[in-house]
């Protein structure tokens, strides 16, 4: 037998090449040192790929997944709430294509036409400024322009009924629109179980302190509690003297006020205490 | 991982079509290292690499709600990975293969890394050699020989049958052996494998 080819030694390591003529290449092996050399050397080449230690991913690739991911996060929460306010008065608009949501919140934020998307991105947190007269009781990152929009779109007789949306029913019909970035409103109350309706609804009149972004786990949490029903305020709290978060959903002709503990995530939706608010805090 | 107390990846994917808002992150920072050297690896730039890894990981956050669990989570993550990568190849074919703008995205590449200590010539050697192989096989051998897939892993991750991931490897080890034979001399560990062993790591 003349000496194996390298093609045909390498395919016979792969175990490709069986029965007779295997075994003929096992015999010629136990023989010869020169193929036997060759087979070695094709095995070091994969000991040799083996030995090569994985490249770690450099920092600005992984800066870059980690801000995709979380716009796919956002995109995916818009979706969500989307669909779950299929119920609501007046749904909001569709957005043309599914892929740009990072990029479009950013343009958002930053478009110069403030009053109305403002208003969009920042939802029930917005309409919580408003006291009973309009008054903007709160500072915001919304703007003046945003406040007067705030201001126009409160109705008097509902004073938290969520800022209107498009300016066409801005003015004579409060209308629901989607919250884009869950703004939580931070506030001083101090519940208890107790009376924790009547609590609620009080806590909802008072001032607020200001506003932030929810974080990650605490959206997860808030979605999966109102499951896809309009979302009406989400609150910093404290209850029973621990911190926790008040969200309030429309479920039906009545709200719901959840008390979420602060290990409340999307998988753990672990929740103090819950409570209809009859008298309906949203309005009409 | 879940002995460790930690939740598997199967679990995490769960979560994360449960709604779960950073299951899917703390899934894909488990694996990214892996993923990158893959996606690197198969498309020798590190530019493209990061485009492909950026794509199947989009892919993988909306598409999870299909995996069925035929195959671990991490082959699946794999194999999606592998296919973007593939797919970007695919797209520059008509690119020589070792064009002026290949050698500045591979200085690149080699300056990339970190850690100055890990940048040996062995595999600097290894990463341009890889080059020499036609976009498959090189695929096939790097989820192989050098991430430690089994071959029906291998299958799963390529979409094609064991016997192909099989001759695709060896025609890559036997293309690559005249351009790393010369490496071999300074590892101690050089010893003969089985075909077995060859034929199924």
């Amino acid at each position: 037998m003349t000496h194996l080819d390298t093609d045909v030694l390498a395919e016979f390591r792969a175990g490709l090449i069986t029965g007779r003529r295997g075994a003929r290449i096992t015999a010629h092996l136990a023989g010869c040192d020169r193929c036997t050399a060759l087979d070695d050397q094709l095995a070091g080449v994969s000991v040799l790929l083996a030995s090569v230690p994985a490249p770690a991913m450099p920092d600005s690739v992984a800066r870059r997944l980690d801000t995709v991911l979380a716009a796919e996060v956002t995109r995916r929460d818009n979706a969500e709430r989307a669909r779950g306010d299929g119920t609501a008065e007046s749904p909001a608009p569709r957005r043309p294509g599914g892929n740009r949501g990072f990029r479009l919140l950013t343009l958002r934020v930053l478009a110069p036409a403030a009053a109305v998307v403002v208003l969009a991105a920042g939802g029930y947190g917005l309409s919580r400024l408003v006291g009973p007269e309009g008054q903007v009781t709160a500072s915001s990152s919304a703007g003046s322009a945003a406040r007067a929009a705030a201001g126009s779109a409160a109705s008097p007789g509902h004073p938290y009924a969520p800022a209107a949306g498009p300016a066409k029913g801005a003015v004579s019909r409060p209308q629901r629109i989607t919250p884009r970035p869950m703004v939580v409103v931070t506030g001083n109350a101090n519940l208890s179980r107790a009376g924790l309706a009547q609590q609620v609804e009080a806590a909802l009149r008072a001032p607020a302190l200001g506003t932030r972004q929810a974080p990650s786990r605490l959206r997860g949490c808030v979605l999966r509690l109102a499951d896809g029903h309009p979302l009406q305020r989400v609150e910093s709290v404290r209850f029973e003297g621990r911190s926790a978060t008040l969200v309030v959903a429309r479920t039906g002709a009545d709200d719901t006020a959840w008390i979420a503990a602060q290990d409340c995530s999307a998988a753990n939706p672990h929740v103090l205490a819950v409570t209809s608010l009859t008298s309906g805090i949203s309005g009409p | 991982m879940p002995d460790q107390g930690w939740p598997a990846d199967q679990e995490l994917l769960r979560r994360h079509v449960a709604g779960d808002a950073e299951a899917f992150g703390e899934l894909f920072r488990r694996h990214r290292d892996r993923l990158w050297a893959v996606a690197l690896r198969t498309l020798c730039d590190p530019e493209e690499a990061a485009d492909a890894l950026q794509d199947a990981m989009v892919s993988a956050f909306r598409r999870a709600g299909d995996f069925r669990g035929e195959s671990a989570v991490t082959t699946w993550l794999h194999r999606i990975v592998v296919n973007a990568s593939l797919d970007r190849l695919r797209r520059r074919a008509a690119r020589p293969a070792l064009s002026a703008g290949d050698e500045q995205a591979f200085e690149a590449l080699v300056a990339q890394d970190g850690d100055p200590a890990r940048t040996s010539d062995t595999r600097l050697d290894v990463n341009a050699a890889l080059r020499l192989l036609p976009p498959q096989q090189r695929a096939a051998l790097v989820v192989v020989d050098m991430l430690g897939f089994s071959v029906a892993d291998a299958a799963v991750i390529l979409d094609t049958s064991p016997g192909t991931v099989k001759s695709r490897c060896a025609r890559a080890r036997a293309r690559l052996l005249p351009h790393l034979a010369h490496l071999q001399g300074n590892r101690s560990d050089s010893q003969s494998v089985s075909p077995a062993q060859g034929g199924d790591t």
